[in-house]
């Protein structure tokens, strides 16, 4: 069960840092529907990130080592994510590619032949729903280039190469979908193709399922592990801990 | 707002309001919840399911304001 836990704590991670990068624009969207709907789809992606974790012990194997309190590049998440986003396309691009990738991916698992799996990500499916519609919307309305390619180009990458992980949980069942068949479901939800990519699979990294080195800003690291908190407890509390 | 939010101007046309309905229960029937405003019914599905998610409702439905007819207003009957 080594590689579809992997990958769920690749989905999990991912989806983490998303739902954080969603809320981060809750006040800076382009009109207040926006601006609910981006706190709205943070809290999703967060909740969906949960229920992903808690799948990793019935699966039988947490892949999770010590190194996540100390490193930030112990994170399976893209490098998308690394930084928060600085214009509206980045959200818009994330929103309409990225996360559909990732729903793309939980569909997969859901017809996949992994019990906990099928049950448990189900639910997402609907709710994501409102992310895509979302995301296909604003992406219709025309945004800049340089995201949208990035955006593609992370997908894919994620999506791993022709005979990596996720063709190989596709032999076995795990997964209904194999690379080629993910990248044909996200363009047919997107109703459009793939830009031209250049991949270099050669400086992949399966672990993370990203090719360029880097990790999440130290504010949203410690933000992650609770050190932020701590930062603004009382000096009581912060003794009782 | 960030500057790069407000000069962010959408193209896909005029938004427009939209009334949104809901109901808790199979046994009452659907009321007006509030309304949204977006330029397509995609995004106006998204922002009311965003916007009106307090309550766990069994059904949710939207309608565009100007695909109302109205017999008669208030004062008016």
């Amino acid at each position: 069960m080594t590689e579809i836990s992997n990958l769920v704590l690749s989905i999990a991670d991912n989806k983490q840092l998303l739902g954080l990068r969603y809320a981060e624009w809750a006040t800076r969207a382009p009109s207040l529907e926006a601006d609910i709907a981006a706190a709205a789809m943070g809290l999703d992606d967060l909740g969906h990130s949960r229920v992903l974790y808690g799948c990793l012990e019935p699966l039988g194997e947490d892949p999770r080592g010590a190194d996540r309190e100390s490193d930030p590049a112990s994170l399976r998440a893209l490098p998308y994510f690394d930084e928060p986003w600085t214009s509206w396309a980045q959200f818009v691009a994330a929103n309409a590619i990225l996360d559909t990738a990732f729903t793309v991916m939980i569909e997969a698992c859901v017809n996949g032949s992994v019990e906990v799996l099928q049950h448990r990500l189900r639910k997402m499916l609907m709710e994501e729903r409102y992310h895509f519609l979302h995301g296909r919307s604003w992406l219709r309305s025309g945004i800049e280039k340089g995201p949208l390619d990035e955006a593609w180009k992370e997908a894919m990458e994620w999506f791993g190469p022709a005979a990596g992980d996720t063709a190989a949980l596709h032999k076995s069942g795990a997964l209904s979908m194999g690379p080629a068949e993910l990248r044909s479901r996200l363009e047919e939800r997107l109703d459009t193709k793939a830009p031209k990519l250049d991949l270099d699979w050669k400086r992949w990294d399966p672990r993370r399922r990203r090719s360029r080195p880097g990790a999440i800003d130290d504010l949203t690291f410690g933000m992650l592990r609770g050190l932020e908190e701590k930062r603004f407890a009382p000096a009581t509390a912060q003794k009782q801990g | 707002m960030t500057e790069g939010a407000t000069k962010y101007k959408r193209v896909s046309g005029e938004a427009v309001e939209y009334e949104v309905f809901a109901r808790k229960t199979r046994a009452e029937p659907l009321h007006q919840v509030g309304s949204v405003v977006a330029p397509d019914d995609d995004l106006a599905a998204a922002y009311a399911r965003a916007t009106y998610d307090e309550e766990r409702w069994v059904e949710m439905t939207i309608v565009r304001k100007d695909h109302v007819i109205a017999l008669w207003s208030p004062g008016e009957s």
